[in-house]
């Protein structure tokens, strides 16, 4: 059974490399690894400029419980820490190193049959974070406060354009459901719901069949929506069950994981893998051939892609998806654990200008949370905070299907984006 | 290399506001190629007359008040239309020009332009001229006899100037007679103003407005299950069908009711807006000295709708019921 969730928009899914079996990237002559690819403390430095790492080398610490370890995804020299921007605007220290071209990998010792606290300490030391974009340290989510009954895996994929985790799904099938049977025991969950959009109809028949001996796996079908794979939109999707304003997942007995995340864990528990690597969905205006689906070490930055797939002319660079991605200013920006896809485009489609609100109530119907952002908007614009507040603005989680409808072209979400910090600042 | 950088979403729909004026003026062509067919060459005199004039006064108004030109966006031929539609084929050119003017100046651009009227300029102008002109306003024809020749379809160009002089012709309109059948009534062959004639060519434009979901489709069937609520209570079961097909509920539910800027935003305060629209209409013709109500009621529900979307804001997805202290 599945349920609706309100409101949500259907923008033309792009999923131009939905046949292109994943590649690896070739590696750059020089690797800009991020400390911090996840939510939380930054790793702290283990190496020094000069130092000879190995791919699977430590080279970031994990900064207390609440942050994740980094490794080297390539042999080479470190030829320095610098600061340097992520895709998300902020700052925080890479380690560059100098590629040498050795393929020494040293992994960590397999686990056979890891109880569920061995299990956590593995997932911690490989350094795996949510990879869906939210980068939240999954040991942390896979020792939940409160019990949990379901264990849901978001493979709704629902920006367009992205089809990474579709790939995954469908080329390691057995490793992905091996990750997801690992974090169900580290929970002790019995029901397991893995969501996946319609349009990947393939990988939900994949996934029966392979799973159809497993009876505490499911399989939804969902409908094709924005923002379908959206937290809270998943879970009331799948289980009906509405995760409270400022909750999380576990206050309603359910634990959400990606499918690159489920996959990451099995490489990290049963090979001994550390997560130095992702599928990232290299798409938009640039070549046919080109356009794909490649398995990209942390620390390989925009400019070595764009380079790679002759992307030239581009306006606009997205790292992550249309609707929730961040348009890059710099191409030194690298990819980290939670990048899904980096898109170029060679026009600014936003170019319109916006005009007055018409009061059509577009947004307030595409709102999967309910909240009527023109009048968030206008208050918002007119100084009157206490009275955006009252209409919501800090429950908006930034789908930005508002903005998508908006036939007069005006950027709701990013006014209401700029309320939620003004009124972040006054509070403080 | 310049990269353009913005705040996501970085795409948007391709809807913009023109093209949602476009697609109503789409949907009023059937109820326009109608109201030629059964009132004569002055229905294309009339429409004309009141959209350019809408576009001009917008146009004067921008330029004397020194704001941004806002034609473009074609609100302002959807109004001149709506308006012009709402006349019978009795009324003056004076008329249409004065009422054109007052829908856009005062009833929209006085009050910030399109989005900020409160008031359904279309409605509030017809209420403006049948205030003016009551005898102009109240005198319906009979659509044109083609029985004598195509030369027919110029006989109602003498109302162009002497609406007034039309008295000798007036004739019932089915609010007042019930002698009109209602297959009659469905394709639009009796008396009535230019636009509410004919229940078809209304209803297959309303139906390409919701198929092409410009208008939510709350606010046409809330209005009219209410209005046929309150027929049935009032009037009886036999008198719901005749009702509905005749006089402006059924325009009025489909193209004036559902402007976007006069009418509520939330689910809740949708409904309640629709089912006052269809009992005040009811209530206004059953017992006000008016024929017709629509456009009051309309009009007085445009002005409470504000204050429903201030009283009335939806419980956000995941938002605990406001326990109050």
């Amino acid at each position: 059974m599945i349920f609706r969730f309100r409101g949500g928009i259907h923008p033309k899914t792009n999923k131009l490399t939905h046949d292109s079996h994943t590649v690896a990237f070739p590696l750059p002559e020089k690797l800009f690894i991020p400390l911090s690819q996840h939510i939380g403390k930054p790793a702290f430095p283990c190496v020094n400029a000069g130092d000879i790492v190995k791919k699977g080398s430590l080279i970031g610490i994990a900064d207390g419980d609440f942050s994740a370890n980094v490794y080297s995804s390539a042999c080479g020299t470190v030829e320095n820490i610098v600061t340097m921007p992520l895709s998300n605007g902020n700052a925080c220290k890479h380690v560059v190193i100098k590629v040498n071209g050795n393929d020494e990998y040293t992994k960590l010792e397999p686990l056979v049959n890891p109880d569920a606290h061995r299990i956590i300490e593995r997932i911690k030391e490989a350094g795996i974070v949510g990879m869906g974009g939210a980068t939240f340290p999954t040991h942390i989510k896979l020792a939940p406060k409160n019990p949990v009954d379901t264990l849901i895996i978001n493979g709704a994929e629902c920006e367009p354009y992205i089809t990474c985790d579709y790939r995954v799904i469908i080329e390691h099938i057995e490793d992905f459901i091996g990750g997801i049977l690992i974090e169900a025991e580290t929970l002790n969950v019995k029901r397991i719901l893995i969501g996946i959009e319609r349009i990947n109809a393939e990988a939900v028949k994949v996934l029966r069949a392979a799973t159809a001996d497993i009876p505490e796996i499911s399989v939804a079908a969902l409908p094709v929506k924005y923002p379908q794979g959206s937290e809270k939109q998943l879970i009331y999707a799948l289980t009906k069950r509405v995760v409270p304003q400022g909750k999380l997942p576990s206050d309603v007995g359910v634990a959400v994981s990606n499918v690159q995340t489920a996959y990451a864990i099995k490489r990290a528990v049963s090979y001994g893998e550390p997560l130095i690597e992702r599928v990232v969905t290299i798409s938009g205006d640039i070549d046919d051939d080109k356009r794909g689906n490649y398995i990209i070490p942390t620390g390989v930055t925009v400019k070595d892609i764009a380079d790679y797939v002759s992307a030239n002319n581009y306006k606009k660079i997205i790292s992550g998806g249309p609707m929730m991605g961040f348009a890059l200013s710099n191409m030194s920006v690298a990819v980290t654990k939670g990048s899904s896809a980096i898109l170029f485009f060679n026009e600014n489609k936003l170019l319109s200008k916006p005009s007055p609100c018409i009061n059509c109530a577009r947004c307030a119907r595409a709102c999967p949370l309910r909240l009527m952002p023109m009048y968030i908007d206008a208050y918002a614009s007119a100084g009157e905070l206490d009275k955006a507040l009252k209409y919501g603005a800090m429950d908006c989680f930034e789908c930005g299907s508002c903005a998508y409808v908006c036939p007069a072209k005006r950027p709701l979400v990013q006014a209401i984006r700029l309320a939620k910090k003004t009124i972040k600042e006054k509070k403080q | 290399m310049n990269l353009s950088v913005s705040s996501s979403p970085h795409i948007t729909s391709s809807l913009t506001v023109r093209r949602i004026m476009l697609r109503v003026m789409i949907a009023l062509t059937p109820v326009i190629i109608v109201a030629v067919c059964l009132f004569g060459f002055y229905v294309l005199i009339m429409l004309g007359v009141s959209v350019g004039v809408a576009v001009l006064s917008e146009y004067l108004f921008n330029k004397i008040t020194n704001r941004p030109q806002s034609t473009g966006d074609c609100s302002a031929v959807v109004s001149g239309a709506i308006f012009a539609l709402n006349l019978p084929v009795t009324a003056p050119l004076y008329l249409v020009v004065v009422g054109s003017a007052f829908a856009i100046v005062i009833v929209k651009m006085l009050f910030g332009g399109i989005g900020k009227n409160f008031a359904n300029p279309a409605a509030t102008a017809r209420i403006f001229v049948t205030l003016a002109w009551a005898s102009a306003m109240s005198a319906f024809v009979q659509p044109v006899d083609y029985s004598g020749g195509f030369s027919a379809f110029f006989s109602t160009m003498q109302y162009a100037l002497n609406g007034a002089g039309v008295e000798a012709v007036t004739s019932a309109t089915p609010l007042a007679d019930n002698s009109i059948s209602t297959l009659n009534l469905f394709f639009g062959n009796h008396a009535g103003s230019l636009g509410e004639v004919c229940a078809l060519a209304i209803l297959s434009g309303g139906i390409f407005l919701l198929a092409t979901r410009t208008i939510d489709f709350k606010i046409p069937l809330v209005t009219l299950a209410s209005f046929s609520l309150f027929t049935l209570i009032l009037c009886g079961a036999d008198k719901i069908l005749p009702s509905l097909l005749s006089g402006a509920i059924l325009f009025g539910a489909f193209f004036m009711a559902t402007d976007y800027s006069s009418s509520p935003n939330s689910n809740v305060a949708i409904v309640i807006y629709s089912v006052g629209i269809g009992f005040l209409s009811v209530i206004i013709r059953v017992y006000g000295n008016y024929p017709e109500g629509v456009s009051f009621s309309i009009l007085l529900m445009n002005i409470l709708s504000p204050l429903l979307d201030l009283l009335i804001i939806p419980r956000a997805f995941g938002k605990r019921r406001e326990v109050t202290k």
